[in-house]
């Protein structure tokens, strides 16, 4: 007889162990999704992301030799947001094409007129972008 | 050796107070798309401890991150036995810990007159945070640092584009053995890809040209490191001179430590005449502490203390707050500058230099008083 027993309900308790860590997943599932439900954002979802939002270079004579030159290594906003006189981009471009801007000798002019152009000292135009917190 | 005894407590002895920065407030200024470069708006840098995901952002390049697995520092020049560690071999070295100011060399470059080239930082590139790693100290004594070793170069992964010559730096082996670490944590989290992970260095009480992110390499050397950022970019002017007028090379020095400083964080736009009101915000030095912060209504002819927040770290800020009663209706024009522990004053105007490092000018809030 104790065999017999044995027989039914060692397959049941085997069964109940298969189950069980089942049944806890999909309520521990149920609960985080819950949870994340719950989780309020801590911070406007409607931010970009950091890096998300660039801006291009304003349109004019210059501007695709600005696109070239420049945004190989940065975002046209580090342009953007200077207010250099002449001699100060003069001296940047000498530099920048020292470290590998592709500007040829022909457009360089037209490049600094474009720069001091939009980006001279009166150049109150450049706004930071709002976004997410880092890493959000 | 004091400063540095003073600044590293065993990481286990410290827990993070809450953030507590409004949801409102939780956003960055991005300045820079890339290589990225973003700013915490001052009405975020209101607790202690800086939130990591509020932390300024500031890269010269385009790193390519570091896979952690691959990873390894390596410590060779003038010591008796070359090391390379993997992370797993520096995480169980002993812990140290440091609570203090990282700020850009170039923060407050934007508030420069005339106008100066590169980030066109405010206010934002700085913050407060719990660093912990292994003391760079703990690091040269296991590789056996010799006598002769001057300066540490340090290499990391901020890796430039074509010709642009490569970020390396060096200090002056003093200050490294005195209290930088090689930090994988930041605020009790694993340093994160952005500021530098898996490791990078700290040095608190200097700029942060100085504190190297995803660090690769510390090689002591007789001679301070060349090449165009230790020789050229990162040199400030070693005494004033007028405004506009360039520096030649032989009247700059290399950017170290960070100068007195004092930001307001809170101030209300309006008051009442008669009606009391509060003005928060922060101050840090190359000092170890801040003595006092005062406040001006008066452009700095007469000043009251401000009230400083107790909790205070080696080179970390302290909060302060400011209670002000006006007294008229009108615009009021509050400034704030800080003492620090050494007596150094913040001034009204920052000295002028054509890279626009370590701005520290007085920084002041606007308040329109009705009757």
């Amino acid at each position: 007889m104790r065999r017999g027993r044995t027989r039914v309900l060692l397959p049941l308790l085997l069964a109940l162990l298969v189950c069980l860590p089942d049944g806890t997943q999909a309520a521990s599932k149920k609960k985080k999704r819950a949870k994340a439900k719950e989780t309020p954002v801590s911070f406007d979802k409607n931010l970009p992301v950091l890096s998300t939002r660039l801006t291009p270079f304003p349109p004019g004579e210059g501007k695709a030799i600005a696109d070239q030159a420049c945004l190989n290594c940065h975002s046209a906003d580090m342009v953007r947001q200077q207010r250099l006189a002449e001699k100060q981009w003069t001296a940047s471009v000498t530099k920048m094409v020292g470290w590998g801007a592709e500007v040829p000798e022909s457009k360089r002019e037209a490049l600094i007129a474009y720069l001091v152009k939009n980006f001279g000292p009166d150049n109150d135009r450049f706004e930071p972008v709002i976004t997410r917190p880092v890493g959000r | 050796m004091l400063a540095g005894a003073a600044a590293l407590v065993p990481a286990a002895a410290f827990s993070l107070p809450p953030g507590t920065v409004p949801n409102s407030r939780r956003r960055m200024l991005q300045v820079n798309g890339y290589a990225t470069d973003a700013e915490t708006p001052l009405d975020a840098l209101t607790t202690y401890i800086t939130p990591n995901d509020l932390f300024f952002v500031r890269h010269h390049w385009n790193p390519t991150y570091q896979d952690a697995r691959r990873w390894t520092l390596t410590i060779d020049g003038e010591v008796e036995h070359p090391i390379r560690l993997t992370i797993a071999e520096l995480k169980k070295l002993p812990r140290a810990s440091a609570t203090c100011v990282l700020q850009c060399a170039g923060n407050g470059r934007g508030l420069y007159r005339p106008f100066v080239p590169g980030v066109q930082w405010k206010y934002g590139a700085v913050g407060n945070a719990r660093w912990t790693g292994v003391r760079v100290q703990d690091l040269l004594d296991s590789a056996g640092l010799r006598a002769s070793a001057r300066h540490l170069h340090t290499s990391g992964g901020d890796k430039p584009p074509g010709k642009v010559p490569a970020f390396e730096r060096s200090i002056e082996i003093e200050k490294a053995l005195e209290d930088g670490l090689v930090a994988y944590e930041m605020n009790g989290e694993p340093l994160a890809p952005l500021h530098g992970a898996p490791a990078r260095l700290v040095v608190p009480g200097w700029a942060g040209d100085h504190w190297m992110k995803w660090l690769w390499r510390l090689s002591a050397q007789p001679e301070p490191q060349k090449g165009f950022y230790m020789e050229t970019a990162y040199k400030y002017p070693k005494e004033p001179g007028p405004p506009g007028v360039a520096f030649k090379p032989d009247e700059m020095r290399v950017v170290t430590e960070l100068f007195v400083k004092s930001n307001i964080t809170e101030a209300p736009a309006r008051a009442r005449a008669g009606e009391a009101i509060a003005l928060r915000g922060f101050a840090f030095s190359g000092a170890l502490d801040i003595a006092k912060v005062e406040l001006s209504d008066d452009g700095g002819e007469s000043w009251r203390p401000a009230a400083l927040d107790p909790q205070h770290d080696p080179y970390a800020w302290r909060l302060w707050s400011f209670r002000y009663t006006p007294t008229a209706a009108g615009r009021v024009t509050l400034f704030a500058r800080a003492t620090d522990s050494r007596g150094s004053v913040q001034p009204k105007e920052a000295v002028w230099n054509q890279s626009g490092y370590l701005h520290n000018g007085w920084h002041s809030a606007q308040i329109e008083v009705t009757a």
